[in-house]
Formats: structure tokens, C-alpha cells, sequence
């Protein structure tokens, strides 16, 4: 085959590879050809976002800002003037992304599956939205580049109702959605010399999500399976490096790393049963709450929030008591413990205002308690404090829950510190380097400005957490 | 002329200019308030006396209120009611714990049943641009294909009020006459009019319904406008979307089921 095309900038993603497993990876031989680009141009470990889900750290990679700024914070939110669930997307962020960007510098641009994407916004070039998308028509922008996903039966995403019942099932499902993606990835590289293109593979969140505990104890089944699947991914890896030139800029890397589950935690039940949360009856959705009686209330992960008079429709804490109330929910929060082991469950509380900060400012802010509370736009819609668990615990959200802890069919959470970055011909922060800082770098090297409110330099970068 | 005298006779044109042109003309009526404005503009135009008939699609899950207003109104007002019912599923035990696939097989299928069995061209249809961002893209006279498809990229020109009322064979119209009314227009109209209405949008208990359907997939919105005058003080101050509590905005309900699976909820 001759190659007519090639990207001028090259992003594959991978979700959720920890730099640890990528790195055993690669020296058991499983990833040979990630082994080689990372002996040439070295990985490093990244940051990702708080709290740490794809949605929001995509969202910090696409806009290049801190939360606060974009104002996507979790797959749910509250909807404004109720106590019922949103589901954020990409037109509840308040702000543009790189492909938008890009656009208007003129560059052709690509980006299929990165989580946040959809619904797709209008920009010079492709782009097909992630596993949120409810259909292919509503998931491409041009809608018209379903058809050719459709002719080769291209799939958003692999079955997570699958993978609960039959893993050997969730195994085939996922080496077909990854053999279609990257079908459509060479086909769109073939099309034209764009400007930037980027891939984003989502099954290693999934497998690492259901099988990673059976990795790690060498399960006879499935730890093969799951070297087989990442060895998939580095054949993909293997044959974009064969077809780009040396020198084209090349980002490989993941969003989050990834560690076993001890336990899942229902926080919403612990906020019922410390008194915090009185929960409606019947219980409809994981919002279903007594306001008049709840004084304080919570969305995944580890999101707590402050039922306070003014701001929700029927809160009942008084603005004046907004910081006492947030001390005694972190305090409530940390005390937390496992009941066998009798380990914390909780490292750290932030208060919103310690790791994000609004649109127009570069980096942390001195706020008034009262200031905090009732800041709106995109800051304003941050959890008032943002719990941090220790490895193992993952904080999940079930107010219809009995226990506070369980174990189910899911093996591994997501991690905030140990993400990987293999970066060639970009350059990149020297130090420190969170998944936000890499728009700025990216537009750089395209030659094209980054917006002036856009962080990643000097003081708006994230405080380490 | 006021907001309301334009409104209605932007729709009363419309549903004559459907009349004038469709033979086969059913106006369909699921008792809500927008629907049962829409059968009021329709007496309007033809001065009481509906000349095609009205179409409910009975999910049977409605609520018990809806079912009674039905009747006592297509009494009074001497309606050509047609009930239809997707019978097929509902023997084979659709309920709405399976909400995609029951809207699906009891509403959609339920009314292509309808359109097969009586052959309509053309259907009046009471839904708004405001309700929802997909239907801000409506057109108050709106192809659908065989398969029910609605190709929002081929969609005739809607402009300075000239309306394309032609279109293919094998395709059905859906007329749109309150394209242009705002969830406050259609409750200042009630207002006005003195429209009957079923007592649900009214608050009980702290409590109304400000969209109804089937009882599974509707919850209530906390309020205490208990008259029409209440209902226009408060969605003066709202900010909150009208199907706020309606269960069934499919992409939700569709994100949901992945979040779930996922271990997100």
C-alpha cells in the first residue's frame, strides 16, 4: 500500500493506562513496539484531574484549563433549579476546544471517540463523539460520516452490560470495537494531510475496569486475555510509527492510571447515615433527596455539596454557616473506615476553591468563604468540597444502597497520579506535567496562539494534590 | 393585534391551509395541555365543529385524570375520537421498565399502526420549538419517510412564513400549527380562553405535573401554583426546563443505562 497522507500531528490516546502497568507491559515484551518509541524518547508519568474520571480529565486535555473554567466536573450533575440529574456533554462546557481552536486557525482537524466530545462540535474537519454518544448520526460532525462508519459496522463503544455477565463475551466485543476503530483511523489518515489528528482508544479503561485484579493475580483465563488485548493496541501503535514519518509530532498517552478495588464505596450512604443526607421516598435517582431535610448531598465521585439556601431550590443551610458546614462534612468525610480492616477510606478533602479557580484567572484564588459559595458560571458549578480516597477505595454513588461498602463485578478505579506520557517532537513542561498543560503545547507546535485565558504555565497549573 | 390574537391566527392558518390540502387529515391528542390547545385552535377554525379526526395513541399507562378528561371532553365537544393501542406488545408484556423500547413499540409503532390501518397523509401535531433542542429544528410542515425518519438536512425552507406543503409519496406530513408558541404562550392562552385542562398540571401537595404522559415516566416538579394564574407567576421565575420531569428524554434515560453499566450511578 502506498501512503498518500499523513497527520502533521499525531494524538493516540489510550484511557487509563497507569505508567507501572504500561511500563511491565513493555518489558514482559507484550507492547514492543510502545518499548521502542519509549527507548528513543523516553515516558513520563502525568497528573490527571480532580475528581479523577475520563469526562473531566478529557475536558482539561481539550480545553487546556483547569475546571473551573470549563465547568465539566463528572458524568452528573444537578440540574439547575432542581434536585434532578444532567449529564453534562460538550455543550454544557463553557468554553472551546482544541478542534474549535485549531479551526479557526484555518487547520484541518480529526478526533474520534475522546471522551467529552459529543455532541460534536462544529469544526474544520471530523469529529465523532465518544461512548456517550447515543447514535452514529448524532455522534459525527459531518452527521454524513456515519455512513461510511456505518458500512464498516464501526462501534462507539464496547457493551458494559456485557462485561458484567460474560467476560469472555466482553473480550470478543472489545477486540471487535478496537479492530473498527482502528480501521476507521487508517481510513481517515488516508484521507488528507490533516493538520491534527487524533484517536482515542477507550477499551483499556473497560478491560482495566473488569479484569485488572485478574491480571495482576496471573488468573489462567484471563490474565492471556488481557495481555492479548493490550498487545492488540501496540500492534495498532506499531503500524501508525511504521507509516509516519520520524519526525511528525506524536502524543501517546492516557488520561489516568488505574489500581484494584478494595471496596466500592456508596458516600451517598454515608452522608444518610451520618444525618447529612435525608433521602426521598421512593428514591428515584441517585438525586433523590428530602431538601428540606438534607443539609448537604453528593454526586460521583467523592463530590460533596452543600444544600445551601439561595443557590439550590430548596436549600436550607444559610450562607453564613457555608464554611462550618463544609469543615464538619470533610471531618465527617475523613473519619471515614473500612469496618474489617479498619483503614481510612478518605485521603484528603479539598475545598473547591483549593484546586480550581474561574474563568479569567491563572491559578488559585483568595476567596471569602461567602464568595465561594455563591460564585457562579463554570466555578460555580464545582463540588464545594471534593473528596480524595486512598487507592482501593472508589467512591461511587447509590443512595438506594444498603451498605456503604461492596464489592461487585468491577476490578479496578481510576488513579490520579500515575498516567503516562510518551511525547516525540513535542515539546512538552519540563517538571511538573498534568493532563491540562497539553493544549498549549499542541497549539504551539501548530504555530497557532493559545487563547490567553488557556492554563498550563507559571501559576495556573493545578496544585499538586 | 396582542401576542396571542397573532399566535392564534399564525395556527389557525395553519391547521386550514393542512385541511384545505390533505384529505386524509387526523390531528393527534394525548390530553396534554399543548395538544388539547391545539384541538381548541382546531374548533376555533372550523367554528366548533372538527372536520377530520382526533388520534390517541393509548399507551395504556396514561394517567387515570387523562383517560377521564379523554372522554368527557370528546363527549361534550363531539370529537371523531380514534383510539389505538399497540395491543401486539402490550400482550407480549411491554412496560416501561425498558423505557427506550417501550415508547418505541407503544408510541412510535403504536401510531404507524394508525397511519397503516387508516391512511393518513397528514397529521396535526402539538409539539413546540421551545420544548426541547431537537425540535427547535421542526418545521411547521415536516416530511417523514416510510421508516418514520425525519432527515432533519432535508427539511423544505421554512422561509418568511412560506410553507412547503408537498412533498414525496410514501411519506406522511406532520403539521406543526404551535411550532412558534412558548411553554408561557400556550398557559396565558389557557388563561385567556378558559381551556379546560386536567387537573394534574395543578399543584397538590406542593407538587404538579408541568409535562404529562404515561404515569411511570413523569415525576412531579415541586411547586405550589395551584391555579393557571400561580402556573404563569411561577414560570415567569423558572429556569428549569419544562421536561425536567419527564423520564423519557431518550438520551438521558440512554446515558444513563451506559453510566450505570459502567459503575458510574
Amino acid at each position: 500500500m502506498t501512503i498518500k497522507h499523513n497527520p502533521k500531528f499525531m494524538v493516540l490516546s489510550i484511557d487509563g493506562v497507569p505508567i507501572g502497568l504500561l511500563r511491565q507491559l513493555m518489558g514482559e515484551g507484550v507492547m514492543p513496539n510502545m518499548a521502542a518509541l519509549a527507548e528513543q524518547v523516553g515516558t513520563r508519568q502525568m497528573r490527571s484531574v480532580q475528581p479523577t474520571v475520563s469526562c473531566v480529565a478529557w475536558s482539561g486535555y481539550m480545553t487546556g484549563k483547569n475546571p473551573g473554567k470549563h465547568g465539566i466536573y463528572g458524568f452528573i450533575d444537578r440540574r439547575e433549579g432542581s434536585y434532578d440529574l444532567k449529564f453534562p456533554n460538550s455543550l454544557t462546557m463553557a468554553t472551546e476546544n482544541i478542534w474549535e481552536i485549531l479551526s479557526q486557525a484555518n487547520k484541518r482537524v480529526f478526533g474520534m471517540n475522546v471522551p467529552g466530545s459529543f455532541p460534536p462540535r462544529q469544526v474544520n474537519g471530523i469529529l465523532i463523539g465518544g461512548f456517550l454518544s447515543p447514535s452514529l448520526e448524532k455522534a459525527a460532525w459531518p452527521a454524513d460520516e456515519s455512513n461510511y462508519l456505518k458500512s464498516i459496522d464501526y462501534r462507539l463503544d464496547s457493551d458494559a452490560q456485557l462485561a458484567r455477565r460474560d467476560k469472555q463475551a466482553m473480550l470478543g466485543d472489545l477486540d471487535i470495537t478496537l479492530a473498527r476503530r482502528m480501521e476507521a483511523m487508517f481510513y481517515y489518515m488516508d484521507t488528507e494531510d490533516w493538520d491534527f489528528f487524533h484517536t482515542h482508544i477507550m477499551g483499556s479503561d473497560r478491560i482495566n475496569h473488569f479484569l485488572l485484579q485478574k491480571f495482576e493475580q496471573e488468573d489462567p483465563e484471563f490474565a492471556p486475555a488481557f495481555r492479548a488485548y493490550y498487545r492488540k493496541i501496540d500492534e495498532a501503535v506499531g503500524k501508525v510509527l511504521d507509516r509516519l514519518p520520524d519526525d511528525t509530532p506524536l502524543l501517546i498517552f492516557s488520561d489516568h492510571g488505574f489500581c484494584p478495588i478494595k471496596q466500592e464505596v456508596q458516600l451517598s450512604r454515608h452522608l444518610v447515615e451520618k444525618g447529612w443526607t435525608v433521602p426521598a421516598d421512593p428514591i428515584r435517582h441517585p438525586l433523590s433527596i428530602e431538601p428540606a431535610k438534607s443539609r448537604a448531598y453528593c454526586l460521583i465521585p467523592g463530590r460533596g455539596y452543600v444544600n445551601l439556601k439561595g443557590r439550590e431550590p430548596g436549600g436550607i443551610v444559610p450562607p453564613e454557616e457555608y464554611q462550618q458546614i463544609r469543615e464538619q462534612l470533610s471531618r465527617d468525610l475523613l473519619e471515614m473506615r473500612e469496618p474489617n480492616t479498619n483503614e481510612k477510606v478518605i485521603r484528603k478533602v479539598l475545598m473547591r476553591e483549593e484546586i480550581y479557580w474561574p474563568s479569567g484567572c491563572r491559578g488559585i484564588q483568595k476567596m471569602e468563604p461567602l464568595e465561594v459559595a455563591r460564585h457562579e458560571g463554570a466555578f460555580g458549578k464545582a463540588a464545594d468540597v471534593i473528596a480524595m480516597p486512598y487507592d482501593g477505595y472508589d467512591l461511587k454513588l447509590g443512595l438506594a444502597g444498603k451498605t456503604l461498602f461492596q464489592k461487585t463485578e468491577l476490578e479496578g478505579m481510576h488513579t490520579y497520579h500515575d498516567a503516562f506520557m510518551i511525547a516525540r517532537g513535542v515539546e512538552l513542561p519540563k517538571d511538573d506535567l498534568e493532563i491540562s498543560m497539553l493544549a498549549r503545547p499542541i497549539l504551539e507546535k501548530l504555530d497557532v496562539e493559545p487563547p490567553t485565558d488557556m492554563d498550563g504555565i507559571g501559576e495556573a497549573i493545578t496544585p499538586d494534590v | 393585534m396582542d401576542r396571542l390574537d397573532e399566535l392564534e391566527s399564525q395556527s389557525v392558518y395553519i391547521i386550514r391551509e393542512a385541511y384545505y390540502h390533505y384529505k386524509k387529515l387526523a390531528m393527534l391528542w394525548s390530553v396534554g395541555k399543548d395538544s388539547t390547545t391545539m384541538l381548541w385552535l382546531c374548533r376555533k377554525a372550523f367554528f366548533g365543529k372538527i372536520p377530520f379526526p382526533l388520534l390517541h395513541i393509548d399507551t395504556s399507562y396514561k394517567f387515570p385524570e387523562m383517560y377521564k378528561f379523554r372522554d368527557e371532553y370528546s363527549k361534550k365537544w363531539g370529537l371523531k375520537l380514534l383510539i389505538t393501542r399497540n395491543e401486539e406488545a402490550l400482550a407480549k408484556g411491554m412496560t416501561p421498565d425498558k423505557k427506550l423500547e417501550c415508547c418505541t413499540a407503544l408510541k412510535t409503532e403504536g401510531l404507524k399502526q394508525a397511519i397503516a390501518k387508516y391512511g393518513f397523509e397528514a397529521l396535526l401535531l402539538g409539539i413546540r420549538r421551545d420544548e426541547h433542542g431537537i425540535r427547535a429544528k421542526e418545521r411547521y410542515f415536516s416530511p417523514r419517510d416510510e421508516q418514520f425518519k425525519w432527515n432533519y438536512q432535508d427539511q423544505p425552507p421554512e422561509l418568511w412564513d412560506q410553507y412547503k406543503n408537498q412533498a414525496e409519496e410514501k411519506t406522511h406530513i406532520r403539521v406543526h400549527p404551535l411550532l412558534h408558541w412558548t411553554e408561557k404562550d400556550i398557559w396565558y392562552y389557557i388563561k385567556r380562553e378558559n381551556i379546560p385542562i386536567t387537573d394534574l398540571y395543578l399543584a397538590k401537595d406542593g407538587k404538579r405535573y408541568r409535562s404529562i404522559g404515561c404515569v411511570p415516566c413523569c415525576s412531579p416538579v415541586e411547586s405550589n401554583a395551584s391555579t393557571v394564574d400561580e402556573i404563569i407567576e411561577e414560570l415567569e421565575s423558572t429556569t428549569t426546563s419544562e421536561r425536567a420531569g419527564r423520564a423519557q428524554d431518550k438520551e438521558d434515560t440512554y446515558t444513563m443505562q451506559k453510566l450505570r453499566a459502567l459503575g458510574y450511578m
